[in-house]
């Protein structure tokens, strides 16, 4: 497993979480079990001041359990939350100032706008001359100055993200969670929301972690990359990591899309390739025949027939395809993971 | 032409059983018709709707009625919030519990009524006898007008708790279980979310229970007719018990039926007044 750490990139924009603290999380063998079954089982993560981790696994692989048992939504059966290096496992959610972005944004559907993003600074006795200054603020910034009489049910899905966002970083918290704050907005949208999200989250000072089942927006929004599957963290890691060495046959299907072709070899290894790795060659190679196509415009998947099983190569979108098709790859860019456990070798 | 057609049966029905009787009692308001007319109708103009205005026992009776409603639904509604709050937790045996509650709703409210009638009996009910058991002495509960009125309000009290609570919890259940998460995180106590979230998310709820609610309770008639008669003293009588004993025992049907139509107008300005309070504060939120 590899598990490096991109510096802290700590720069202080005008942004409304300016005066959060800077912090980093450290989580040592966290666990949590329903009914005997282990939901989390030893998770090992670290996130470093003003980083983004993004946790990215299959749904039911724990990702957003990992969130609420850090907020203190769910109890931590076992291991240590240390959020500057103090163990916060016991404390109570409102205690440890941290903030999360709901998946549903859990916005309050009687308050206003307004009266959403202020509601907590009042709980926590924040004066109103300061609430409306950091409130006039955080619309500003995340342009929803002109909707601050609206009801929830009166906003499109991104503003109520954007207000749901505007709530977390009104929180001023030592920590950002966002659980698949995205996943109600349409591609489109999250395209664009990406960019912003990444300036947003950079912009403040805590640590964020951000969970999602879409790999292109872990890649897009996160220095980092957690992959969870059945409550276990399979590989950390830069994007480029996870995609040029994944740790074990799980990763390598789970991240890169089209999914990396997988051929079993004799000796009980298995050989893994990219899709987009794979050329046509001359001589020697795979012989291959072509069972179907997508066109993708500048590029096209091909489904392939092989002596070792089906095969996908992305090529280019004008490629002309001879009879005697005939495939290879370079050694650089081979994979190869144990057929037992899966790990790499 | 044809959306009239379909409408008929429904019509025809609203007007056979709420129209007309409304116009026949408005037209027996206007009649004296009693054992003094040998129960023949005597046209009398509005010498009933004179009497009503002066009728010390009918505004009697309309405040006690008013009292007596306020005071039930308003415990009802705290005491149904809390049943529905406990309700709403998750722990063993709820689903048992959930339909226990419902029990005392569920009885007819004669046999309810002379259940609580053994139960305030003086001196052989239970609670004068747990009274007597600590050395104390028995209390008349149904024949001191301040006791008997309590005692109306707890029997009523404890049969349509589990309404509200019913209704209550329906509406807690619509409530997303993240807008408290989302609360707790950004430093609410659960107190707070009651008033901050639960409530107000809860009003349209509310206002169907006290419609329901209100509407039933200034109608109350046969709680207590069974428990207290209306006494002692016609302490406890109410408008619907009064315009019953016009009725039926002064036999005097014109003006029981003036009494019948001075509750009813009552009852539309309270139900105006509470649609009107509705409406201005859901502008106001």
């Amino acid at each position: 497993m590899t598990n490096t750490s991109d510096p802290a990139k700590a720069t202080a924009t005008a942004t409304a979480s300016e005066h959060s603290t800077a912090t980093s999380l450290r989580l040592e063998g966290l666990c949590r079990r329903i009914g005997g079954r282990a939901i989390l089982d030893g998770i090992n993560l670290e996130v470093a001041a003003g980083e983004c981790l993004a946790l990215l696994g299959p749904s039911g692989c724990g990702k957003s359990t990992v969130l609420r048992v850090i907020a203190g939504l769910d109890p931590c059966d076992g291991g240590r939350i240390l959020l500057d290096g103090r163990d916060i496992s016991e404390q109570k959610p409102a205690r440890r100032r941290v903030a999360m972005v709901f998946q549903s944004y859990a916005l309050y559907p009687h308050l206003s706008v307004e009266r959403n993003l202020s509601l907590g600074m009042e709980l926590r006795g924040v004066g109103p001359e300061q609430r409306e200054r950091e409130l006039v603020a955080v619309l500003e910034l995340l342009q929803l100055s002109a909707l601050r009489r609206r009801r929830p049910a009166q906003l499109s899905g991104g503003q109520r993200q954007r207000v749901a966002l505007a709530r977390a970083l009104l929180r001023k918290p030592r920590l950002m969670l966002l659980d698949e704050p995205m996943s109600n907005l349409d591609a489109q949208l999250r395209e664009e929301l990406r960019p912003q999200l990444r300036a947003i989250l950079r912009g403040g000072r805590a640590p964020a972690i951000y969970v999602t089942h879409d790999q292109q927006e872990a890649m897009g929004i996160a220095d980092r990359i957690a992959v969870l599957q059945e409550g276990r963290l399979q590989q950390c890691g830069t994007p480029q990591e996870l995609y040029h060495q994944p740790a074990n046959l799980f990763v390598a299907g789970f991240i890169g899309r089209p999914q990396i072709n997988l051929l079993p070899q004799g000796d009980g290894t298995v050989v893994g390739i990219r899709p987009e790795h794979l050329r046509a060659v001359g001589e020697g190679g795979l012989a291959v025949q072509v069972l179907s196509r997508e066109w993708h415009g500048a590029s096209q998947l091909l489904l392939l027939e092989s002596a070792q099983g089906p095969l996908r190569w992305t090529c280019d979108g004008n490629q002309t395809l001879g009879d005697d098709l005939r495939l290879g790859w370079e050694r650089r860019h081979e994979h190869r993971f144990r057929q037992a456990g899966g790990e790499r070798c | 032409m044809s959306a009239l057609l379909l409408m008929a049966p429904a019509l025809l029905l609203l007007l056979a059983v709420f129209v007309w009787p409304l116009l026949d009692y408005a037209w027996l308001s206007l009649q004296a018709q009693s054992v003094f007319t040998g129960l023949e109708a005597v046209p009398v103009g509005t010498l009933n709707w004179q009497r009503l205005l002066v009728d010390g026992r009918f505004w009697q009776d309309a405040w006690q009625t008013l009292r007596f409603a306020a005071v039930s639904v308003g415990l009802e509604l705290v005491a149904g919030l809390a049943i529905a709050l406990l309700l709403h937790q998750r722990w063993r045996g709820r689903g048992v519990v959930r339909s226990l509650a419902l029990l005392p709703w569920a009885l007819p409210t004669t046999v309810m009524a002379l259940g609580w009638r053994w139960i305030f009996n003086d001196p052989y009910g239970p609670i004068n006898g747990l009274l007597q058991l600590l050395g104390l002495a028995t209390l008349p509960f149904l024949a001191a007008p301040e006791l008997a009125w309590l005692a109306t309000v707890v029997a009523d009290v404890w049969k349509t708790t589990p309404f509200v609570a019913l209704l209550l919890l329906a509406g807690l259940q619509m409530i997303p279980g993240d807008l408290y998460e989302a609360f707790a995180l950004e430093g609410g106590t659960p107190w707070q979310g009651l008033w901050r979230i639960t409530v107000p998310l809860l009003r349209p709820y509310i206002f169907i229970v006290l419609l329901f609610r209100l509407a039933q309770a200034l109608g109350v008639f046969d709680l207590i007719a069974v428990l207290t008669g209306g006494g002692p003293a016609s302490s406890t009588e109410s408008l619907a018990v009064y315009a019953y004993l016009n009725a039926m025992r002064f036999l005097d049907f014109g003006y029981s039926a003036t009494v019948m139509l001075g509750m009813f107008l009552l009852l539309l300005a309270g139900a105006g007044g509470l649609l009107l309070w509705r409406r201005q504060t859901e502008v106001r939120a």
